[in-house]
């Protein structure tokens, strides 16, 4: 199959299991190509980032929920990261372990969950 | 090191740009993710500061260590995972990136030391800048993806969405698929994304405009996140972004037929998406005609028909019931109204439209919704002179209560204002559109609420008798009425005003007339013979063409040469064929390499193939009319729009980017100018790879490195300004000004308003002008333009006869009344339609004295009233009946020169006094002697002309290697005609025959009796092959003169019409009938001038033997006085039957 990407060859099908977004990655790891300095903290489905005209700039699409081990965006209303990565079924699951500063915010986002779009 | 230097460590300060220097060289140096100068750079010092603010804003009110701690008292509810995070909540754990740089490598490295030593930014600093610089990282991250998430989510709202995997399949099955779905249900820009995601690799999608191509390959690129590579690029006449990595690639429709025309296979493509195919385009008509024979040539080829939900079957049915995939549109509700125009408002024929109607929906608007609800209201009238009435009666309305801005949309305004519509109309405000169709299916318009239909469309139809198009108004069809009020309903529900009842839209045809029934098929009928599709006669059009329209086409090029009497394309058809432009354009440019007078060709020829670059709308503007007044020429439109041309690229050189203020000042759009340069250099590469015009031989770029290099580099930054350019486009959309509609539209398009407004939008950059450069060297193009700069008269004769033998036979008479009539009351007479007027925009039609008779003419004694040696007719470009038949880019011509020498017909009398040209101009010389002159060098000329043309094109059909016609025979050839059409002196009358002289023109076949068998008669031309015209009568002497055919005429061979005559080539001095003088001159040549091969024998010797080298001219003759077979000449005959009187 031959996926829609600018950067080497796409190494497989992203698809979040949550909101379904789906698309083309490039890289799955750590350590994005041509990145000298960045590091990931966690293992992350990787694309060259499409909306930047140079080329090693990335796009960080999702990694794996360290609880339910699905995979899970980054967007907002699938997962979040606090020093691991946590879907938002997991989260609402162990609410009481997270602070307080996300346990609101979470409760506040809700009724806007519908529109919510990510941080632009 | 500057930094060194300084001591104290307190006086860090952000905002100086030497501290943020230091820290760029810890955390943006050369090979880091951010680089110092690069734009994110920028955009993190911009973060930077307002990250702080917010920091601060949070200190001061200091909520959030409050409760911090507070929650892990709590006991746990799940007890059973820890998920084991950290005790204090930092916004940092929600980063999941980090990042090495400069302190750290030096952290790790045991480099510390230098540190502690240097001033500079502090440990604190640092930390701070490093913090920031990990959330500017996720907060960017965020931005991308959230960006990412919303093209998708808008992706999977599309109607079309849910039926992705069914088009593939149905795409991998079947060789054909018809997907049908309305306005707004997202095939144009998905369908391609879900063929190439699913691993077709070469695409090609047609549209019907060139701005589709360009629009959709830019947003389907951004959508399949590649905007920044080329794996979706588009094709048009003069641009292109398609690179080997292009797999889906959208183009034109007749681009692609041009492809197929190189590669019959179409090998490059793998899938072909036609889209809009409903709109039935001509073009469109026949490319699915095209591609059905090609499916069975290319099995693997997959086939995939877009269209709206309008006669579906139709198309499924011819590609033999292919599939049809019918998807939902995307429209919001559309409340219909039907407010029919009462009897009394109706305009009576002559009349201009009546705006209550349109007023009245207007005031309802104002009345029924609050002006905080917003929408604009979108027009649809019939033609420009119906929006300006109606334009103005809604701008007085508008003035009178600030609730409106007023602009008009149709295809001869200028873009700037075309491009108006699409501005934002201030609070409280509403844009009215008044416009032709063109905002049905060509130019869409965001929120738009309200739709008012006046139910009328202009439509051109072509009129083959009289060879005239025809703009006419027509009722619109059920299926342009839907697509109107669709309009309404693209952003949220709307309302559409029928002007007309209920009962009238049920009367309405269903689809509108596809194109291919009502226009000229001369250009399609070519392109068909060129292609090798056999008969078009017999071709399987989806929707066949009237057979009298394709028997016109067929008629019409053969009557232009482009196809022999068997319809197989002769060689200059060939040519034609390749050329996209008009057949009588074409035809130009291949004169215009014979005569070495290819500059200006060039010029004209992409002048007439685009729209005038004369604005309608400045045309009352006195200040445009007088700068535009150096300009024109008074021998004709083509040479007025040549000077401009000139003009233009010396303006260019100058000044540059200047040129546009130069245009704006003589409202011109400077738009079709570009157009006309690409065009040309267009119509140079295909001359020269037709070996019609010698390659540049010249100067292989003699420039050194250093000229190369600032060249290089020059280009570099042009591509660098066109890509910004390309990326900023559409993201800029000015609110209009509530005065914005009035003022232009009526009027003033050179107003400075207007003019610094412009800049403005641009920023200064000229994108035109950066593509202009990037394309064309402005010295080259003023070489190539000086030499037509000032056209000597001789040139200038010799350029009006060839746009007069392209443009033929579209020539008009003036009428012989005209010096009595008002300027604004000439009328002109063509063979088919009388009663034409010029085109208001002509130069003709402010200075028509130049068409008329000198009205003093010394006559000679005894010349006829009349008569004169000054005729001209005009030559035209286009003959087109609005509400009046109107000629327009005209040139005038001499009379009988330009007759002669192009007419198809030339019916002579005996004595050749009277004349009719192409059976409908009589011209009558009082002077015998002066007719025979005038008609035989007009004879030898135009024998000349043809066999070096023919030559020409010989040579270019077979590369280089055949002879091309000598340099010398050209100039003797131009020479004679410059002389025959400036220095013929010769008095005529020039009258249209009435309809009852046509029917009665000819003497007609003389019966079978034989003059076929009068030995005399078939030995009279033996070069010329003469014959008795089987219809006409008389001697048929070329393949456009007949002799003394014309009825009333004096008898064929009358002793009394022979007058004696000398030769002035040789000796011969005798008495002969005009068709033997004729004949003599056209094969005796002057001594130098024969040609070893054409030696004639001594034949006046009665018993002389034919030689061995008799010439091709010589017949055998056999004498039955000296009962003896001879060769000779016809001449000779005639000398040798003289001996026996």
């Amino acid at each position: 199959m031959d996926f829609v990407s600018t950067e080497g060859t796409p190494r497989g099908l992203f698809t979040c299991e949550f909101c379904e977004l789906s698309t083309p990655y490039s890289y799955y790891g750590q350590k994005p190509p041509n990145t000298r300095g960045i590091v990931l903290l966690e293992e992350c489905f990787v694309m060259k980032d499409p909306f930047s005209p140079e080329k090693e700039k990335f796009l960080i699409l999702g990694s794996t929920c360290s609880l339910c081990h699905k995979t899970v965006c980054i967007g907002p209303d699938c997962s979040l990261f606090y020093t691991k990565r946590f879907c938002l079924r997991c989260v609402k699951e162990h609410l009481d372990q997270f602070p307080q500063q996300i346990q609101t915010e979470l409760l506040k986002k809700k009724p806007a969950q519908t529109t919510g779009s990510a941080s632009s | 090191m500057e930094s060194k230097r300084r001591r104290d460590r307190r006086s860090w300060d952000w905002d100086s740009t030497e501290c943020r220097a230091q820290l760029d060289e810890i955390f943006f140096r050369q090979h880091d993710y951010i680089q110092a100068g690069s734009p994110e750079h920028k955009e993190f010092w911009a973060f930077f500061e307002r990250f702080q603010r917010f920091k601060q804003k949070r200190d001061v009110s200091g909520s959030n260590s409050n409760d911090e701690g507070g929650w892990e008292k709590k006991p746990r509810k799940s007890g059973d995972v820890n998920l084991g995070l950290p005790k204090e909540y930092d916004a940092r754990y929600r980063i999941n990136v980090s990042v090495c740089t400069r302190d750290v490598e030096e952290r790790f490295s045991g480099s510390e030391r230098r540190q502690q030593s240097t001033s500079g930014p502090g440990k604190e600093e640092v930390a701070t800048c490093r913090l920031t610089l990990l959330h500017f990282l996720d907060f960017s991250q965020r931005q991308s993806f959230g960006k990412l998430a919303k093209l998708r989510r808008e992706q999977r709202k599309l109607p079309i969405f849910q039926y992705r995997d069914r088009i593939i399949e149905l795409v991998k099955t079947h060789p054909v698929v018809v997907v049908a779905g309305d306005t707004g249900c997202g095939k144009s820009t998905q369908v391609p994304q879900y063929l190439l995601s699913s691993g077709f690799s070469h695409i090609a999608c047609t549209q019907p405009r060139r701005i589709a191509c360009i629009s959709l390959a830019k947003r389907v690129s951004f959508e399949s996140l590649n905007q920044y590579g080329s794996k979706v690029g588009y094709q048009i006449r003069f641009e292109t972004t398609r690179t080997p990595a292009t797999k889906l690639l959208f183009l034109t429709e007749g681009l692609l037929l041009r492809q197929i025309q190189q590669d019959a296979t179409l090998g490059q493509y793998e899938v072909l998406i036609v889209d809009e195919v409903h709109e039935r385009h001509l073009h469109c008509d026949f490319l699915l005609g095209v591609l059905r024979s090609l499916l069975t040539l290319r099995p693997d080829l997959r086939l995939v028909l877009m269209s709206a939900t309008i006669n579906i079957q139709l198309f499924s049915a011819y590609f033999s019931h292919a599939p049809v995939l019918q998807v939902p549109g995307r429209l919001f509700p559309i409340q219909v109204i039907y407010q029919p125009v009462p009897p009394e408002e109706q305009p009576s024929r002559s009349e201009k439209l009546d705006p209550r109607p349109y007023l009245r929906v207007l005031q309802g608007i104002d009345q029924r919704y609050p002006p905080e609800e917003r929408g604009d209201l979108l027009l649809f009238l019939s033609g420009v002179a119906e929006i300006s009435t109606i334009q103005e009666a809604c701008q007085t309305y508008a003035t009178h209560t600030h609730r409106w801005i007023v602009l008009p949309l149709h295809s001869t305004l200028s873009l700037a204002q075309q491009d108006k519509v699409f501005d934002i109309a201030p609070p409280g405000v509403r844009k009215c559109i008044i416009s032709t169709n063109i905002a049905e299916t060509s130019v869409t318009i965001d929120g738009v609420r309200f739709v008012v239909d006046s139910g009328k469309v202009k439509e051109m139809s072509f009129d083959p008798k009289a060879k005239m198009q025809r703009l006419q108004e027509f009722w619109i069809s059920r299926a342009s009425s839907e697509q109107r009020k669709g309009r309404a309903g693209r952003t949220g529900p709307g309302v559409c005003y029928r002007l007309y009842a209920e009962s009238d839209y049920e009367a309405f045809a269903p689809y509108p007339v596809p194109e291919i029934h009502r226009v000229a098929l001369d250009s399609l009928v070519l392109q068909m013979k060129s292609m090798g599709l056999g008969d078009p006669r017999s071709f399987a059009f989806i929707d066949p063409p009237p057979a009298a329209s394709i028997q016109t086409a067929l008629t019409y090029l053969k009557e232009q040469g482009a196809l022999d009497s068997h319809e197989e394309l002769t060689s200059i058809g060939r040519l034609l064929a390749q050329l996209p432009v008009d057949v009588v354009i074409g035809k130009m440019l291949v004169l215009g390499c014979v005569f070495g007078l290819v500059e200006p060709v060039l010029t004209l020829a992409a002048a007439l193939s685009v729209q005038s670059p004369f604005l309608r709308s400045s045309q009352h503007n006195p200040d445009c009319a007088t700068a535009r007044q150096p300009l024109h020429s008074n021998h004709g439109d083509p040479f007025t729009l040549l000077n401009t041309f000139n003009t233009w690229v010396q303006v260019k050189a100058e000044r540059g980017g200047g040129s546009r203020k130069w245009c704006r000042r003589r409202g011109l759009e400077e738009q079709r100018l570009y157009e006309m340069v690409n065009l040309r250099r267009q119509f140079k590469e295909l001359l020269k790879s037709h070996g019609l015009l010698e390659a540049d031989q010249g100067a292989p770029c003699r420039q050194d490195r250093q000229q190369r290099r600032e060249r290089h580099s020059e280009r570099q930054k042009l591509h660098r300004l066109k890509r910004d350019h390309d990326l900023q486009e559409g993201t800029r959309r000015k609110v209009l000004r509530l005065e914005e509609g009035g003022e232009e539209g009526l009027g003033s398009s050179g107003s400075e308003g207007e003019e610094s407004r412009k800049e403005q939008r641009d920023k200064g950059v000229d994108i035109q002008e950066v593509k202009f450069k990037l394309r064309h060297s402005v010295t080259e193009l003023q070489e190539a333009t000086s030499t037509s700069q000032d056209l000597s008269s001789r040139q200038q004769a010799l350029m009006k006869l060839l746009l007069c033998r392209g443009l033929y036979p579209q020539l008009a008479l003036p009428d012989e009344h005209n010096a009595t009539r008002k300027d604004s009351e000439q009328i002109f007479h063509t063979r088919n339609k009388q009663g034409v007027i010029i085109h208001p925009t002509s130069v003709f039609a402010s200075d028509p004295e130049v068409l008329h008779l000198p009205e003093l003419e010394s006559r000679e004694p005894g010349a006829e009233k009349g008569e004169s040696c000054k005729h001209q007719l005009l030559a035209f470009v286009t003959l087109l009946e609005t509400n009046k038949p109107y000629v327009s880019n005209c040139v005038r011509v001499p009379a009988l020169q330009a007759l002669l020498l192009v007419a198809s017909s030339v019916d002579t009398n005996a004595d050749c006094t009277r004349l009719v040209l192409d059976g409908w101009l009589e011209l009558c010389l009082s002077h015998g002697e002066a007719a025979l002159r005038c008609l035989s060098s007009a004879l030898m000329l135009r024998a000349e002309w043809e066999r070096l043309l023919q030559a020409q094109l010989h040579q270019s059909t077979r590369g280089l290697a055949g002879p091309g016609p000598s340099r010398k025979d050209l100039e003797k050839l131009s020479e004679g005609l410059v002389r025959f059409l400036l220095y013929t002196e010769v008095s005529y009358s020039l009258r249209r025959l009435s309809a009852l002289e046509i029917q009665n023109l000819y003497i007609g076949p003389q019966g079978s009796t034989g003059l076929n068998d009068t030995p005399v008669l078939n030995n009279l031309f033996p070069g010329m092959e003469t014959e008795p015209h089987p219809l006409k009568g008389g001697l048929r002497v070329t393949s456009f003169l007949t002799y003394n055919c014309l009825a009333n005429s004096k008898d064929l061979y009358s002793e009394c019409l022979r007058t004696f005559w000398s030769c002035p080539n040789c000796d011969l001095y005798m008495p002969l009938t005009p068709l033997e003088r004729m004949h003599h001159e056209a094969t005796c040549r002057p001594a130098g001038e024969i040609h070893p091969e054409q030696e004639q024998g001594d034949g006046m010797g009665a018993g002389s033997k034919p030689s061995s080298t008799s010439s091709s001219l010589t017949r055998l003759y056999h004498c039955d006085i000296c009962n003896k077979d001879l060769s000779l000449t016809s001449t000779e005959i005639l000398k040798h039957k003289r001996q026996h009187l």
